[in-house]
């Protein structure tokens, strides 16, 4: 029963962990996207280049 | 009318789609037009003569007295008659979904509440002309020479508008009083055609009038020096301003109109006489505010586009809107936004007591309302105010130390976004609340979406504080697109996930008619906030025109020719605000009226008849 549980709940942070690292990646690139379509280029830390 | 579940109206994606279609073809319509009359123009020489006189410029004595102010006159006129389009223009774009969703789903209810709504918008129509005729009557004799000059430069385009009126009228009342001969079959397809071309005539007319507003703004098509017109209608018409104000215009005309009717149904449904009336009017109040809250959503984009525009227009003009003494104007934009989004959100949150499954999610309202009131507090914050020298001494400069940052527009760019995502938030909340989802998926699509929410805020945060704060001015200004795009992203991905996860969705029992009176309040403020709103914004958009008539070509020489005080144009504003909702209040008693029938008079109670038989 409680190895059950332990499954359930590592399987829960796991997905929590992916859904969270896909959204982030997500982000990042659309910053990264928007900005420089302004012609405003951004380092890879998301500091302005120019 | 049976109070139960079976309202649904959740049709976002549809309405969008169509609006924006409804908007292509009427930029291509205007485009062609113009084009036409490019042609004629160009062969006709004496026309081609005319256009080269330079633009008028009247001494003051040239300009009609007639007593009192004519700019106020003109501007409660023209206003009124700019309340009363945006209600005709925009009543008919929702109503054609509704009624294409009645269609589709064979559910009469649509098709009934959709030509409900047909009726306030017919009753406005007239009172629209009326308006329209006096403004045209009083510009032409309080303005002479700049409608004389206006004429020179839109030409015969004027006619083919009074023609586009004929057939906006025309195609009007065929679709109100056809609509039950062609309610079925076939003949449902003439209706819904007649629809989307009293659409087209209609969003066409938007767009030709919008050209004469922005060529006053940023004329086009003439002679800087001179302003004379050596350009074709196309060029006159075209100007840098013209389609951001078509697109912010027609977004915000379907949000006021949503506003409108959403009152005549709270009018309606607090004056309910039994259960099946309530139902039907709660439900009726629940469409107009998802209309009127989701047309409402990408408005500050527009918005943005079009303030933009004119900063590259002309950085003086936008400077003067928002960094000059109009940009205490948008301090009360912002509380009365705060108040539409406020009352917004809180008619959905008390909407939520129809379902029983709602309980799951009442947990986050308290939330939702704390960041909202949070972002009302920064967005009224101004960046400095007038201090007397003890008070500076006191301050230690002309900010105040804390506050002073929350005034200037990254701070207020990160309170707009939130208040956005906030009240989506609700919307989704609120879809939400009467189901049950099944798919498999569900913990992976819930974790998305709630990782999409959270990483979105922090990005806007980020980007508000990092870019607005610590780099330059450039990269500021930039940062603020990807503050939209950020919410755009909650949006779309907040829809498209949620479509997917409702397939095969348990639905929960809804009672329709089970909400608060109090609920039916926040649906009059909505058309409050945003008479008041586009009276005080369409102020503030034409006033940076200072002592133009068109800018920087003929200039007004007429006692009127100053910014008014901030006292006399929230006067102003005010007034005209009052106004209009005093002829809406006429309307919705009108459509009530036509809605009566009286009973026949029983002999017994009348005393002639019962006497004549005796």
């Amino acid at each position: 029963m409680g190895s059950r549980t332990d499954v359930g709940k590592s399987r829960r942070v796991m997905t929590w962990a992916i859904a969270i690292s896909i959204t982030l990646a997500a982000f990042y690139l659309l910053d990264q996207t928007v900005m420089s379509m302004q012609g405003l280029p951004l380092n890879w830390d998301l500091s302005p280049a120019q | 009318m049976r109070s139960d579940s079976r309202y649904p109206s959740q049709r976002a994606g549809r309405f969008l789609l169509l609006a924006l279609m409804v908007l292509v073809i009427d930029l291509s319509l205007a485009q062609a037009t113009a084009a036409e009359q490019l042609t004629a123009g160009a062969e006709n020489v004496e026309v081609a003569a005319a256009s080269l006189l330079p633009a008028p410029n009247p001494q003051r004595a040239d300009y009609p007295n007639i007593g009192v102010s004519s700019r106020n006159l003109v501007w409660i006129i023209a206003q009124m008659h700019l309340f009363f389009g945006a209600l005709v223009l925009a009543v008919p774009i929702f109503v054609l979904v509704i009624e294409i969703i009645g269609f589709r789903t064979s559910d009469d209810r649509y098709d009934d509440m959709a030509h409900e709504f047909m009726k306030i918008s017919l009753t406005a129509y007239a009172i629209t002309a009326l308006f329209g005729g006096t403004l045209a009557l009083s510009l032409f004799l309080l303005y002479p020479h700049l409608m004389t000059y206006l004429m020179r430069a839109f030409g015969s385009q004027v006619l083919v508008y009074a023609a586009l009126f004929f057939l906006e009228s025309m195609l009007l009342y065929i679709y109100y009083y056809g609509w039950n001969a062609l309610r079925y079959g076939n003949r449902k397809w003439l209706h819904l055609t007649l629809g989307l071309l009293l659409n087209a005539v209609g969003t066409t007319l938007l767009v030709v009038a919008n050209s004469w507003t922005t060529f006053m703004m940023a004329p086009s098509g003439v002679d800087p020096a001179t302003g004379a017109v050596i350009g074709n209608i196309w060029e006159v018409m075209k100007g840098p301003l013209w389609n951001p104000l078509n697109l912010h215009r027609f977004i915000a005309n379907v949000a006021f109109g949503g506003a409108v009717v959403g009152a005549y149904a709270a009018f309606k449904f607090l004056s309910a006489k039994n259960p099946e009336e309530k139902a039907h009017y709660d439900w009726m109040g629940y469409s107009s505010n998802f209309i009127s809250i989701l047309a409402f959503l990408p408005l500050p984009f527009a918005g943005y586009w079009l303030m933009a525009e004119i900063y590259a227009y002309s950085q003086q003009m936008g400077i003067l809107a928002m960094g000059g003494i109009l940009a205490w104007l948008f301090v009360i934009q912002a509380v009365l936004i705060c108040t539409i989004l406020l009352a917004g959100n809180y008619y959905l949150w008390t909407g939520m007591g129809r379902s029983e499954g709602a309980e799951r999610y009442r947990w986050a309202i308290k939330y939702i309302a704390t960041v909202l009131i949070l972002g009302f507090l920064v967005w009224v914050t101004p960046h400095n105010i007038i201090y007397t020298a003890a008070e500076i001494t006191r301050l230690g400069g002309g900010n105040h130390p804390v506050l002073g940052p929350l005034g200037i527009m990254p701070a207020k760019n990160i309170a707009v976004f939130l208040m956005l995502i906030c009240t989506f938030l609700s919307f989704q909340l609120y879809r939400r609340a009467d189901k049950v989802i099944t798919v498999s998926w569900q913990n992976w699509g819930n974790a998305l979406m709630a990782s999409i929410y959270a990483v979105a805020i922090a990005n806007i945060i980020f980007a508000g504080v990092y870019y607005g704060y610590f780099t330059n001015t450039v990269y500021k200004v930039g940062s603020s697109v990807i503050q939209v795009m950020s919410t755009v992203f909650v949006i779309v991905s907040g829809v498209v996930l949620d479509t997917l996860m409702f397939k095969g969705a348990k639905t929960l029992h809804v009672t329709w008619g089970k909400v608060s009176s109090r609920s039916q309040y926040a649906l009059f403020a909505l058309p409050i906030a945003f008479t008041w709103l586009m009276a005080l914004m369409g102020y503030v958009r034409t006033s940076i025109r200072t002592h133009w008539h068109v800018y920087t070509v003929m200039p007004d020489n007429s006692p009127d020719n100053f910014i008014p005080t901030l006292q006399t144009v929230g006067n102003m504003v005010t007034l005209a605000t009052l106004l209009f909702l005093s002829f809406l209040l006429f309307i919705f008693w009108i459509a009530n009226l036509s809605g009566t029938r009286q009973l026949p008079i029983a002999a017994d109670n009348n005393p002639a008849l019962a006497g004549g038989k005796a």
